[in-house]
C-alpha cells in the first residue's frame, strides 16, 4: 500500500508528511498527526532553545512500545535547508558525525513527521560548541524516592545556587526526575561547569545527608534517595530539551516550571515524582505555554559568569 | 494531670484570682546511675571532712561562705531565716509592660497557671486583658523559699508565669568582641537576603526539629535490653574538604581562562 502524503506549509517551507494517523502513544491513541500538531503548537518557545544546538532524535517510528533507535548523524533524505554541524565523533576516533540543528519551526516539524519523540540536546551550540551555555544538575529520584524528598533536594540545590547569587531555572525531565540549569556566559569550558557543578552537589549532599545519592553505580544509590548527576555535561552528553515529548504512556513533555511549582509539590498529596509530573502533555502544554509562557525565556536567562560566584560560594560554603 | 507545685493567688489592685503552679516544660534528658563496673554495684557519696579524714555526720556541717581564698565565714540557720522572703502565697504584680520590651534572654522557667474554681471568671478576665492590650505583667513571686522576678503573659487559653532571670545574672555582650561597625555592601545584604528569604517558612514547626541525639541514644538501649543489633550509625556527612579543593581548581582554572583571553585580546589588537 502506498503510503498516504499529505503536503503542507510550515512557515516559508513545503513539507510532505507521511501516515499522520499511525498512533505512536497506543493506550492513549496519540497519533503522529498529534505529535506534529504539538510541535508546531510549541515550535515559537522551543526552538530558541534548540537553536544551534547538535541533536540526538530517539526515533519510534512504529509507536512507543515498538523498537527505537538514537541518531546521531542527520537522518538519509533530509531537505538541504534544515541546517547541520559536522563535528568529531565524541568516541574519539577520527570520524565525524554531521548532527541535525533544528533552528527554525519547519525543521521541527521535519523531524517529528519522522517520529523523532524525544529530542536530546547539547550543553552547548554550535559557535562555541566547548563552552557549555548552562550547568546542569540532572536530579533522578531514586525507585522508592517519594515527591517530597525530590522537592527537598531540588530546593536544597536552589538555595544553594540563590544563595550564591545565581538564578537557576527548574525544568520537568518528561520523566521521573527535574533538570536544574544555571545559565552562563561564554567562555567557561566544560571542565569549569562539571566541577562548578560537582561543588553544588557536594555541598547540597552534605546539608541533605542521606537524601542525596553522589554514587554513579545505580545498584549503590539508596533507593528513597535523589540521586544529583553533575556529570551530564560535556562533548556529545545531551539531555531532554525543554518542550521535548517522551515516549511514555499519557506522552508527557518536559516543561520548564516556575520555582513555585516546586515549592508546592511540598503539600502535594502525590508521593511518586512522576505522577505528578505527569499532567504535562502533549494535551496539556500548547495551552499552558500560551497562558504562562515560557519560564525559560530569555528574561530569565540571567547568565552567570563562574569567576563572580566561585568567590561567594568559598565564604558561605567553608 | 501534672501536679501543682505552688498554689496561692494572683494578686493586683483590689483582685485575687485563687491559681495552681504547674511546670510548663519537662526535661527529656536520660538519666544515668553511675555503677562499679565489676559487680554494677551503685556508686554511693560520702561526706567526708579533709582535715580528719572522717565521715561527718549532717548535724555536724555548717555552711561557710569563702570571702577569700581558704577564708570562710560561717552563716548559721539563724542568719538565712532573719532574710528569709515572707512567704506569701501571692503573685504580686508590680507593672504592666509591652512583652516586646523584655528581652527574651530574661526568660528563664514556664510555668502554666491553672484557676481554681472560684477564680475561673477573673482568670480568663485577666488573660483576654493582656492578650488585647499586647502586655505581660510584670510580678514578684516567692516559690518555697526564694523569691523571683517573673512575667505572667496569656499563652493560648493559658496564663503562662515565666520565671525570670535577675539582671545582674544576664552577662554584658560588651565583653565580646563582636563585629559593630563593619560596612555592608549593598550587593552582598541583597543576596543574603534573597538566601534568606529562599529559606523562609511561614510558620515554626518545632516538632521539624526532633532530638536526634536523644532518639539515638535510646535506639541503642533498646538495641542492648532486647539483644539486637546496634542500630547503624549514620554516616557522617561527607567533609567539605573536597568542595574547597575543588573550589581552588576550579579558580585556578577560571584565572587561566581569563589570561588567556586577554592576551587573546592584546594579541588582537597588535596585530589589528
Amino acid at each position: 500500500m502506498a503510503a498516504e502524503r499529505i503536503e503542507t506549509r510550515v512557515g516559508n517551507r513545503t513539507l510532505s508528511l507521511s501516515n499522520l494517523d499511525k498512533v505512536l502513544w497506543p493506550r492513549d491513541g496519540y497519533t503522529k498527526r498529534d505529535l506534529i500538531a504539538y510541535y508546531e503548537r510549541v515550535s515559537g518557545a522551543m526552538i530558541p532553545h534548540l537553536t544551534d544546538r547538535p541533536l540526538t532524535l530517539e526515533r519510534f517510528p512504529n509507536g512507543i512500545d515498538a523498537s527505537s533507535f538514537f541518531e546521531k548523524n542527520v537522518p538519509k533524505g533530509m531537505p538541504d535547508w534544515v541546517q547541520r554541524a559536522s563535528l568529531p565523533s565524541p568516541g574519539g576516533t577520527r570520524s565525524k558525525i554531521t548532527y541535525v540543528l533544528c533552528n527554525e519551526a519547519p525543521a521541527l516539524v521535519y523531524l517529528a513527521n519522522l517520529a523523532a519523540i524525544v529530542l536530546h540536546v547539547w550543553t552547548s551550540r554550535v559557535g562555541s560548541i566547548d563552552e557549555p551555555d548552562f550547568v546542569l544538575f540532572d536530579l533522578d529520584p531514586g525507585e522508592q524516592c517519594t515527591l517530597k524528598t525530590l522537592t527537598i533536594v531540588t530546593l536544597a540545590v536552589r538555595d544553594a545556587l540563590v544563595g550564591v547569587g545565581l538564578s537557576p531555572l527548574v525544568k520537568t525531565t518528561g520523566g521521573m526526575g527535574l533538570h536544574v540549569v544555571v545559565p552562563l556566559t561564554n567562555g567557561h569550558s566544560y571542565e569549569q561547569a562539571k566541577i562548578f557543578a560537582e561543588i553544588v552537589a557536594r555541598h547540597v549532599a552534605s546539608q541533605c545527608g542521606e537524601l542525596v545519592s553522589l554514587e554513579r553505580m545505580i545498584a549503590k544509590r539508596r533507593a528513597a534517595a535523589v540521586y544529583i548527576d553533575y556529570v551530564q555535561v560535556g562533548h556529545g552528553k545531551t539531555l531532554t530539551a525543554p518542550f521535548s515529548v517522551r515516549a511514555r504512556d499519557r506522552a508527557p513533555v518536559s516543561w520548564p516550571l516556575d520555582w513555585s511549582e516546586v515549592e508546592a509539590f511540598k503539600r502535594s498529596r502525590t508521593t511518586v515524582p512522576a505522577d505528578a509530573f505527569a499532567k504535562y502533555t502533549i494535551r496539556s502544554v500548547p495551552k499552558a505555554l500560551e497562558e504562562q509562557g515560557d519560564r525559560w525565556s530569555g528574561r530569565s536567562w540571567k547568565r552567570a559568569k563562574l569567576g563572580t560566584t566561585i568567590g561567594r560560594a568559598r565564604k558561605l560554603w567553608r | 494531670m501534672p501536679r501543682a507545685i505552688w498554689s496561692g493567688s494572683i494578686s493586683f489592685g483590689l483582685v485575687t484570682i485563687p491559681v495552681k503552679l504547674t511546670g510548663a516544660t519537662r526535661s527529656h534528658d536520660l538519666a544515668f546511675h553511675m555503677l562499679h563496673a565489676k559487680d554494677e554495684g551503685r556508686i554511693q557519696y560520702e561526706r567526708i571532712c579533709s582535715v580528719d579524714g572522717k565521715k561527718v555526720p549532717w548535724d555536724e556541717i555548717v555552711k561557710g561562705y569563702e570571702f577569700e581564698k581558704d577564708e570562710h565565714v560561717i552563716l548559721t540557720d539563724a542568719d538565712f531565716e532573719r532574710i528569709d522572703p515572707k512567704v506569701t502565697h501571692t503573685i504580686d504584680i508590680q507593672e504592666f509592660v509591652e512583652l516586646e520590651k523584655i528581652d527574651p534572654i530574661f526568660f528563664d522557667q514556664p510555668y502554666y497557671l491553672e484557676p481554681t474554681k472560684t477564680g475561673r471568671h477573673a482568670y480568663a478576665l485577666l488573660r483576654e486583658t493582656l492578650e488585647q492590650s499586647g502586655r505581660v505583667a510584670v510580678a514578684r513571686v516567692v516559690i518555697r523559699t526564694k523569691e523571683y522576678m517573673a512575667a505572667l503573659k496569656p499563652a493560648g487559653a493559658a496564663l503562662v508565669l515565666d520565671l525570670m532571670r535577675w539582671s545582674n545574672e544576664i552577662v554584658d555582650p560588651s565583653s565580646l568582641d563582636l563585629p559593630e561597625d563593619e560596612k555592608m555592601p549593598s550587593a552582598e545584604l541583597k543576596m543574603a537576603k534573597m538566601l534568606v528569604d529562599s529559606m523562609s517558612v511561614d510558620e515554626f514547626e518545632p516538632e521539624k526539629f526532633p532530638n536526634r541525639y536523644r532518639e539515638e541514644l535510646l535506639a541503642i538501649i533498646d538495641a542492648r535490653v532486647t539483644g539486637k543489633e546496634l542500630p547503624k550509625m549514620k554516616k557522617a556527612a561527607p567533609s567539605r574538604g573536597k568542595v574547597v579543593n575543588l573550589m581552588d581548581v576550579l579558580e585556578r582554572s577560571l584565572k587561566e581562562t581569563h589570561r588567556e583571553s586577554k592576551e587573546s585580546k592584546s594579541r588582537r589588537r597588535k596585530t589589528a
